[in-house]
């Protein structure tokens, strides 16, 4: 595809990106049916003719073709900084002076027609002063019709992404003076997305309109594009309307009205949807490597939090190593790591060399940790939980002796920097990967788990440990890959949060009760619980924070509380996570074993 | 160790002896020391710190030690009892704040022109005391009947408690509920009328710490007396073959859930004034956490080992956090490590492992087992 | 014909797809010590589940109580609720309180008031001490009073469980395979004690051990359960000789389900 045509701003429709390669076909088809003539050249022309209204009218014929060189060339002319030369022999030109003046006053001079430096016969720069010649004249008619097409110059960008942005601006001014190039463009535009808010731009301008019959097309238009930036215009009209007493008026105009607030459900419904989703995903991911080392091993890990952070600040050191290297406090050593100095695509695939090294990392550490201290606490789950729980304060200090007390930069590769708005919902990348990725981790447990040899081991030792080593299973050494499989996961996980979120010796303890949640809904032992739980508090969580701030003003009437629930709503983020949690402790009621109960027969389990 | 029903009457005398003594130097002889000016108000002011905590590690000690609840929620409540209490205190600064106002600084600075509604009758000391007994014991007793009704127990119910706390500490965190956001409570001036710049007030407020912590202790050696006592150590070690002895141990949980709930909040409640502030920061899982660890560097299911390992952590807290700052966090995690793996029964059975070792080398080394298996704490099954 | 004490109606219970108890009728009456037989799988164990409320029933009835109009459902009632209507069991695997002395096992387990209140201020009377010291007498453990429970051999265990049944005094005992770890002769004493109590109480107790059945449902009747439900019902020599029965016992290898 054509470089230039890249959108250097992600900011971008979906559908346009999807179309462009037609859109770019059919310029280029348009190109070689009628060459039209470049607009540089009417602008020469223009310059060098002497007839005021053919000058105006060729300008004017600019109007929806003129891109920021071209605005720029106005500019000049409009302020006295374009000239006309007239060389020796041939005909006429217009020329801009750029560049030092040298010390008869002498600058270089640039062609307008072809954008060339100007050369003399030998084909040596020519050099001319700004004294010596005749800048182009400009008439007030002239330059009303020149500021008419540099504010519409947008327009014609080649990027479609600031037409769109332009044609919104534009739309939103509701300015009737802008309405025919509106719509000379909307004859020439080729692009979906620019189309689409040409026509939302013209309908909006059009609600200025005297005639009733022009104002309710336009409010049928609005109501057929039911855009959500048109809410307050359609809502405008309608007051209008309504003070007018015009009712064929007010009646498209309430149309108009339940169609944007319809599709405004629609849009928060689903953008909730996949907020929840995500959520969930980070929670699931956050949650899975404790849903083998509590579920399956039932091991209470505290440090659960502090092997996210491993993989977390592993991702950071890879992207530093990647980057130009960094220099660690490193316990008060100073620490230099030398840097590959890669930069562009090769540095940013430093994302995926990061993930695996996370996982190795954390996994390392939790073979260190299973080793050292929780093999000697497997069947005392109360005691493993204290005893991890000062390996996580240890590991925290460890990390702020390492990297220092605050918060690192972990900056996300740019595939996963962007988003894409499909239908007024924004999908971030990052969002968009992590329910991907959470989909290929589950997937990759549920190959290791039951596809693998280790798998078979693992699950037959975290079924009945002693019969497993009687048939001559080493426990020992599966209960240790086991466990660095579980923290590897966690570590993986870190990798992952580190790109939407901060990275700081206590991220882990931001994690380890909503992953300990999750497990316990899940029902522990339960990998499928615990992605159906992961989701589930996920989206009941952006539900409240959706819907909250709505419900939570009316709820004044709440005897003695009422004034305080209202206030705390203004927090959903908060009020939300603490009814989540209080919504949890009520589900336990109801399934106290949690969602998937996993048996046993003994009197004291 | 279990049941003291048991216990020779003889080592009974022994122990109250020295507990005795223990009391008296305690509430007497360090304020008297203290007064004459042998020991400064900052060491007192330590000391009184020092037993607020002995109280909550009591109270985690009554759960997790004697009853197999280990509670992570349990500075919650210690601090909901700072927090009743220390809205009193915030009353009686008056209008002796920054901002001169009839109104704590706070809500003065939350754009507040008037008390809101539930301030007001903070002003009464009486009903603030209410407050620190009814607000952490309700909400123990609330959560308790959820969390025992449905039968979460073991490391569900640690988790659930910590989660509980979580949830408070976050709420506590936001200025929206008009207790003092981030910052909480501080900069008390009255107590009862008296000056908390006094050596003298202070010492009032050490003395009744002292005497709070000396009146949990009797408390719970008489309930672990008590055929209550006994049902509470026999649902630690085995709770479904107390249902099937026809005991609703869910009532009895309840109620050890609550009782400890109101130790932790007197503990609290005391905290407040002797510190001087009160902040959500207290009531974050890590420092129920802490209290667990001193529980168990002390020796759970002990009665002294709350005491002692609240006071020692925390004289060891105050040294290390001066002179190895860097160090403290290692240093607690790495202990808390240690007396798990290899001191289960905590500082009080060392002087138990002593005799028996001593016990091994005096004798030959043929009957070991029954020298250990006698002086040894009972392990309590978790 | 007496209305029965303890009546199960067409109960069933599933576990995961597992049929443990199938439409499963049992009458049990005033002061009878029956006894139940059957191999491995058969639900002897979810049979006393489900009387004690440990196990809920998915179809069924279970009534207690030889007056009609006040008899108590138990599938209403919870463990200690079922357990205060004075049914007692003693578990397969020994269940005592292993950090408790000897003593405060039975003390725990003495019939009495069990509420919170009364616990903490309870204290025992004369005549409670004289009967735990009879009841420690007759389970022999009178020397190992202040031995914690959990310090006591297999066997002995057994007896003290017995010994905690005898000191709650129920109205029904449901004995779970007894004499498990015992040697002959502590075996042939307990089905003597068993029987002893028989009339006062009434009792149901499982066994494995043909010999130890034969002493104590001299009788008494003898249920076979198979496959979760009841195979045959009746004297001892009868159900010995019922072919079906034989069969069961000779040709389970099929059967044997867990």
């Amino acid at each position: 595809m054509l470089p230039a045509f890249m959108p250097p701003d992600p900011m971008m429709n979906f559908l346009a990106r999807c179309l462009r390669p037609l859109a770019c076909l059919a310029v280029i088809a348009g190109a070689l049916a009628a060459p039209a003539e470049p607009a540089r050249q009417i602008l020469v022309r223009a310059a060098l003719s002497d007839d005021a209204a053919q000058q105006r009218e060729l300008i004017t014929s600019l109007t929806g073709r003129a891109d920021a060189a071209l605005v720029a060339l106005l500019e000049a002319w409009r302020t006295d900084a374009l000239f006309r030369y007239a060389p020796a022999e041939g005909t006429a030109l217009v020329v801009q002076l750029t560049g030092p003046k040298d010390d008869e006053g002498r600058q270089a001079a640039v062609r307008i027609d072809t954008g060339a430096a100007l050369v003399d016969a030998a084909g040596q720069p020519l050099k001319l002063a700004a004294g010596d010649l005749k800048a182009v004249e400009h008439t007030t008619s002239l330059r009303r019709a020149m500021k008419a097409v540099a504010d519409l110059a947008d327009l014609a960008d080649p990027d479609p992404a600031r037409r769109f942005k332009a044609v919104q601006t534009i739309g939103q001014a509701q300015d009737a003076a802008k309405l025919a190039p509106l719509q000379a463009r909307l004859e020439v535009e080729t692009d979906a997305g620019v189309r689409r808010v040409l026509r939302e731009a013209i309908a909006l301008v059009q609600l200025k309109d005297p005639q009733d019959a022009t104002r309710i097309a336009a409010l049928g238009t609005l109501k057929e594009l039911h855009t959500l930036a048109s809410t307050d215009f359609i809502k405008r009209a309608l007051k209008e309307a309504e003070e007018a007493r015009n009712q064929p008026v007010l009646t498209a105009a309430r149309e108009a009205l339940r169609a944007v607030e319809n599709h405004r459900s629609f849009v928060d419904f689903f953008g909730t949807l996949f907020r929840g989703v995500s959520l969930g995903s980070i929670l699931l991911v956050a949650a899975l490597g404790l849903a083998i080392t509590f579920g399956l091993m039932r091991v209470i890990n505290m440090a659960h939090g502090e092997m996210i952070a491993v993989g977390a600040y592993t991702t950071y050191l890879v992207q530093n190593v990647f980057g130009t290297g960094i220099t660690l406090p490193f316990f008060g050593l100073s620490l230099g790591l030398p840097g590959l100095d890669l930069t562009g695509g090769a540095y940013q695939t430093y994302f995926l060399f990061a993930l695996p090294c996370s996982f190795l990392a954390a996994a390392l550490v939790g073979i260190g940790l299973e080793r050292s201290v929780i093999r000697f606490l497997y069947r005392r789950p109360l005691e493993s939980l204290l005893a991890t729980w000062g390996v996580s304060l240890v590991l925290q200090q460890a990390f702020r002796l390492m990297f220092g007390a605050n918060n690192v930069q972990v900056s996300s590769p740019v595939y996963l920097s962007g988003n894409w708005t499909v239908n007024d919902i924004i999908f971030g990348w990052n969002r968009v990967f992590v329910v991907g990725f959470a989909i290929l981790i589950v997937f990759g447990m549920w190959l290791v788990l039951t596809k693998t040899p280790l798998g078979l081991l693992i699950r037959a030792s975290m079924q009945n440990r002693t019969m497993a080593s009687c048939m001559g299973v080493r426990t020992e050494r599966v209960n240790m890959l086991t466990f660095g499989l579980g923290s590897g996961l966690a570590g993986l996980a870190g990798a992952f949060l580190s790109q939407i979120g901060n990275v700081g010796p206590s991220l882990g303890q931001g994690y380890i009760i909503d992953s300990f949640m999750v497990v316990v809904v899940g029902g522990v032992g339960s990998i499928g619980g615990t992605i159906l739980s992961a989701f589930g508090i996920g989206g009941i969580d952006q539900v409240l924070q959706q819907y909250l701030p709505v419900v939570a003003p009316g709820l004044g009437w709440v005897p003695g509380i009422g004034g305080f629930l209202q206030n705390l709503a203004q927090d959903a983020a908060v009020f939300g996570k603490i009814l989540v949690l209080a919504g949890i402790i009520l589900f336990l009621q109801w399934r106290p074993a949690g969602l998937f109960v996993t048996r046993s027969r003994s009197l004291e389990d | 160790m279990t049941g003291a029903s048991q216990a020779s009457p003889r080592r009974s005398r022994i122990e109250l002896t020295v507990v005795a003594i223990i009391a008296v130097i305690l509430i007497v002889v360090l304020p008297v020391l203290n007064a004459q000016g042998a020991i400064s108000n900052f060491t007192l002011g330590l000391w009184g710190k020092y037993l607020c905590y002995a109280l909550l590690a009591i109270s985690v000690d009554l759960l997790w030690g004697y009853t197999g609840l280990l509670s992570l929620g349990q500075a919650l409540f210690f601090t909901l009892g700072g927090y009743m209490h220390g809205m009193y205190l915030m009353r009686m600064i008056g209008e002796l704040g920054q901002y001169k106002k009839p109104i704590p600084d706070f809500l003065v600075f939350l754009g507040w022109e008037r008390l809101p509604a539930f301030w007001e009758p903070f002003s009464s000391f009486s009903f603030a005391v209410v407050m620190v007994f009814l607000v952490p014991g309700l909400l123990a007793y609330v959560f308790g009947y959820l969390a025992f009704r449905s039968r979460i127990k073991g490391v569900y119910f640690s988790i659930l408690t910590q989660a509980l706390t979580y949830a408070a500490s976050i709420m506590f965190f936001r200025n929206n509920l008009l207790m003092g956001g981030n910052n909480g409570f501080t900069d008390f001036k009255f107590i009862l009328g008296h000056s908390l710049a006094e050596p003298a007030t202070m010492r009032g407020l050490y003395i009744a710490t002292a005497i709070a912590v000396v009146l949990a202790f009797l408390f719970c050696r008489w309930l672990s007396r008590t055929k209550f006592g006994l049902v509470q150590q026999a649902i630690r070690d085995g709770e479904n073959r107390v249902l099937f002895s026809g005991y609703a141990t869910m009532h009895f949980k309840l109620f050890v859930f609550v009782v400890a709930a109101l130790i932790a909040a007197v503990g609290g409640a005391l905290y407040t004034p002797q510190v001087g502030i009160i902040n959500p920061g207290e009531m974050q899982a890590d420092k129920s956490l802490e209290a667990v660890v001193w529980v168990a560097v002390g020796g759970r299911g002990t009665l002294l080992g709350p005491i002692l390992g609240a006071v020692s952590i925390n004289a060891l807290k105050s040294w290390a956090t001066r002179a190895y700052p860097d160090l403290w966090l290692v240093i607690l995690g790495g202990l808390f490590v240690l007396v798990v793996l290899f001191l289960p029964g905590g500082l009080v059975s060392i002087p138990a492992r002593l005799k028996a070792l001593w016990g091994k080398v005096r004798r030959s080394p043929e009957k070991p087992a029954a020298a250990a298996s006698d002086t040894q704490p009972a392990s309590a099954k978790t | 014909m007496p209305h029965p004490l303890l009546s199960v109606e067409d109960v069933s219970k599933t576990y995961d797809g597992f049929k443990a108890i199938t439409n499963l009728n049992f009458y049990l009456y005033e002061g009878e010590l029956r006894t139940v037989i059957g191999p491995n799988g058969a639900g002897k164990s979810t049979f006393f589940d489900l009387i004690t409320g440990r196990a809920k029933p998915d179809t069924g009835k279970l009534d207690f109580g030889t007056d009609p109009q006040t008899s108590q459902d138990l599938t209403l009632l919870n463990e200690y609720e079922i357990n205060r209507l004075g049914i007692g069991r003693k578990f397969q695997t020994p269940s005592v309180y292993t950090e408790h002395s000897v003593w405060d096992n039975l003390v725990l387990s003495l019939k009495g008031p069990r509420g919170v209140f009364a616990s903490l201020f309870h204290r025992l009377s004369s005549t409670d001490r004289d009967r735990l010291d009879d009841i420690l007498r007759t389970v022999r453990l009178d020397a190992k009073r202040h031995w914690k429970a959990g310090l006591l051999a297999h066997g002995e265990k057994q007896w003290l469980e017995i010994g905690m049944l005898l000191a709650q005094d129920p109205k029904v005992l449901l004995v779970d395979e007894p004499a498990a770890g015992m040697t002959d002769d502590e075996t042939d004493r307990t089905g003597d004690l068993l029987l002893s109590l028989a009339g006062r109480h009434s009792l149901i107790v499982i066994e494995h051990d043909m010999a130890f059945v034969k002493q104590i449902a001299r009788n008494g009747v003898v249920t076979v359960l198979h496959q979760g439900t009841v195979l045959c019902e009746g004297k001892f020599d009868e159900v010995q000789s019922d072919t079906k029965v034989r069969e069961v016992y000779l040709g389970r290898g099929k059967h044997g389900t867990r």
